[in-house]
């Protein structure tokens, strides 16, 4: 037998590019309905597994994607406005605790992330570097997004304008860095956080300036009317909250009124859970959605296009085959002289077909390892791969 | 009445207000509260006046803190991240509302830890005459609405406040309602107490011009229907001549004899007021923070007594 196995050994080895080339293909049948298998099951896992850990996400009535996607993974399409008023009636109810979430501005290519310290609780983020959120205007910041901005704190980060042609627009704000989150492999490794008051001021809801009721403000008024000042254009406004001019800062407006994107409630048990979806039922301009619902749609429309996928992939494996048995049979044919001098020689015929037989049994059994072994690496390594796309 | 008997009503008043009275020192202070289980429900505030209704609501149950420095307007505090670091770490956080605690939204709190002690009454703020309302930019008009916040100098209303952290308090501790109930009960009683013993001055001297050192009386003057006007007297600080004069236009429409002061005033301070413009004074401590000696309770009381010591008009 060992005889048999060498001489099928080394003739695979002196054929050895038509070898691996078979090799390949069998490995490449195997390993591609496999491993796509694989790499969709731990989607399917990474996406459901932030989902699963957010109860329910109330937002404006919309897209139940585009909310889901933006209070989840910070995703750039912002959703229609709710205002922190949803919040505070999601508290009232007594159901669940709410976490106002206000995803809309960027630190470049970095999602700001305005919400409160309840956020933090809620997804179990710990400070690893510097400090929690204190004052006004402050940021912390993911770990990931510490490393690819280059900052820690005592560092500074500029909220960016959302359109450079928006002149009267949103400016930008600069916040120091407080905090860096330790390492938590999610999005809110790639977050700027920032208290939701801050986001407001980020939007010019809220601001700072001049006291202009004092005389060294007055060539910011315009005029004044009894207890009304007025102030003209040049009246400086802060780009930066200081422990000098924090005083000056101030929200114009009910803070009720102001927007969020999202609020996420926390109801303590199913039942709280169920009543709370109940009020929203009706129709209304809230939506609430069950962020695992959503995701297991999205997921339906990923696993059928999965399904084709891997139908294609079985069909060309099955021509792979054929051609493969077909490359064996004619190259069966073609070794006829080799076969006839090898009885000559004193073989019999079964150790003829037994030498011809374990080459093709060695090069399918290479074949199938070496799937097994892309796909276990796949198994591996695969999750850190999905995460870094679906960022 | 003579400039010397309004200088002996006023030495009289200022030695109640800073006795504090005969009420015993509680546990409010800081003392006591180092025998504190350490498992006890830890509550922050932001004044005084809550500080002192939590313990004594709460007693041994509850760790009070109140992080502000003595000797400061805690309304005009600003804490430093420390000091907020401190209050995420609470587990209820008492603000007086009304406007009282402005850095509250300058700073990042957990809004579940937050209870407004005030809110069951937000119908009932009074807003302060002197807003100043000021206009620029694409929002337009900006109208910075100012809320009188001195809410625990109408008893009734501190009744509620107390009532609010009593409720808080006791979410947070399930099982001791019957004791809560018992603490608040006797807080209650005790405010009660002084609130008729108010309304009874009040009713004595119905119509009596008063004026202020500060506008920080606006709940005392609406519950006991008080002629009360103000003025911006600072109790360390002499007057300028800016505020001489406001005095005096203020006086040729309210002929007040009598000035109500937060603290002290200086004694120059107090004798131009009495020699110039026949004005009296004397000391009621709205208590924002804590007391050097006695607690609120004796502080309240002593404002009522130099109240009590006042002439009939």
């Amino acid at each position: 037998m060992r005889d048999t196995l060498y001489l099928a050994l080394r003739y695979l080895a002196f054929h050895r590019v038509k070898t691996a080339i078979l090799v390949a293909a069998i490995t490449l049948i195997v390993f591609l309905p496999v491993g796509l298998r694989v790499i969709v099951n731990q989607s399917s896992q990474q996406l459901t597994a932030r989902a699963e850990a957010t109860p329910l996400v109330i937002g404006a009535k919309g897209s139940p994607t585009e909310l889901t996607l933006n209070t989840l993974y910070f995703s750039s399409d912002v959703p229609a406005r709710t205002t922190h008023a949803a919040a505070a009636e999601v508290t009232e109810t007594g159901l669940a605790h709410a976490i106002p979430m206000y995803v809309r501005f960027r630190v470049r290519d970095r999602p700001i992330v305005g919400t409160t310290l309840e956020y933090f609780e809620f997804r179990g983020l710990r400070i690893v570097e510097g400090r929690q959120l204190a004052i006004l205007g402050e940021a912390v910041l993911g770990s990931r997004a510490a490393k690819r901005l280059g900052v820690g704190p005592g560092d500074y980060v500029i909220s960016s304008p959302e359109s450079v042609f928006d002149i009267a627009g949103v400016y930008p704000l600069r916040m120091p860095v407080v905090g860096v989150l330790e390492f938590s492999d999610s999005a809110d490794d790639d977050a700027v956080f920032v208290d939701v008051k801050t986001a407001w001021v980020i939007e010019g809801l809220g601001h700072g300036h001049q006291d202009l009721s004092r005389p060294e403000a007055a060539a910011g008024v315009l005029r004044r009317e009894g207890n009304v000042v007025v102030g003209n254009a040049s009246v400086m406004q802060f780009n930066e909250i200081t422990p000098d001019n924090i005083d000056s800062f101030h929200f114009h407006g009910e803070l009720s009124d102001f927007p969020l994107t999202a609020v996420i409630a926390v109801p303590p048990d199913q039942r709280s859970s169920a009543l709370l979806q109940g009020r929203y039922q009706s129709a209304g301009l809230s939506q609430i959605v069950n962020p695992t619902e959503v995701m297991d749609e999205l997921l339906d429309t990923i696993l059928t296009v999965e399904k084709f996928v891997i139908a294609g992939a079985v069909t060309v494996g099955l021509a792979t085959l054929a051609t493969t048995f077909l490359v064996f049979a004619l190259s069966l044919r073609l070794r006829s002289r080799e076969r006839e001098t090898l009885f000559k020689i004193g073989g019999s015929r079964t150790a003829v077909a037994t030498v011809m037989t374990s080459e093709i049994v060695v090069v399918l059994a290479a074949g199938v390892l070496l799937a097994l072994c892309l796909t276990f690496l796949t198994q591996r390594y695969g999750d850190v791969i999905i995460r870094a796309l679906i960022r | 009445m003579s400039s010397r008997m309004k200088s002996a009503v006023v030495t009289l008043a200022c030695a109640i207000a800073a006795c504090g009275g005969p009420a015993p020192e509680t546990e409010a202070d800081g003392g006591a509260e180092a025998q504190v289980e350490s498992d006890a429900v830890v509550v922050f505030t932001t004044n005084y006046p809550l500080a002192y209704f939590a313990k004594r609501i709460g007693g041994e149950r509850v760790r009070v803190e109140f992080p502000a420095p003595a000797g400061i307007d805690p309304a005009y505090w600003s804490p430093s991240p420390e000091d907020v670091a401190a209050y995420q770490e609470a587990d209820v956080v008492l603000l007086n509302g009304a406007g009282y605690e402005g850095w509250v939204a300058k700073t990042s709190l957990p809004d579940s830890k937050l209870v407004n002690t005030s809110a069951g009454f937000e119908d009932m703020y009074i807003v302060s005459e002197e807003a100043v309302v000021h206009t620029h930019g694409p929002a337009g008009e900006h109208e910075h609405e100012n809320l009188a916040f001195t809410t625990w100098l109408d008893p009734v209303l501190a009744i509620e406040q107390a009532r609010a952290i009593r409720d808080a308090l006791a979410a947070q501790l399930p099982g001791a309602e019957a004791d809560l109930q018992e603490g608040f009960a006797a807080l209650e009683t005790d405010l009660t107490e002084i609130d008729a013993r108010l309304g009874a001055w009040a009713a004595d001297h119905a119509g009596q011009p008063l004026l202020a050192s500060h506008p920080v009386y606006q709940y005392l003057a609406r519950r006991y229907d008080l002629n009360l006007r103000s003025v911006h007297f600072e109790p360390d600080e002499v007057p300028t001549t800016g505020g001489w004069r406001d005095l005096a236009a203020r006086l040729e429409n309210h002929t007040a004899e009598w000035m109500l002061w937060e603290a002290t005033p200086l004694a120059e301070t107090r004798e131009l007021l009495a020699s110039e413009y026949g004005v009296g004074s004397f000391v009621f401590d709205p208590c924002g923070n804590r007391p050097e000696s006695g607690d609120y309770i004796s502080v309240m009381r002593a404002n009522v007594e130099s109240l009590e010591a006042l002439p009939a008009i």
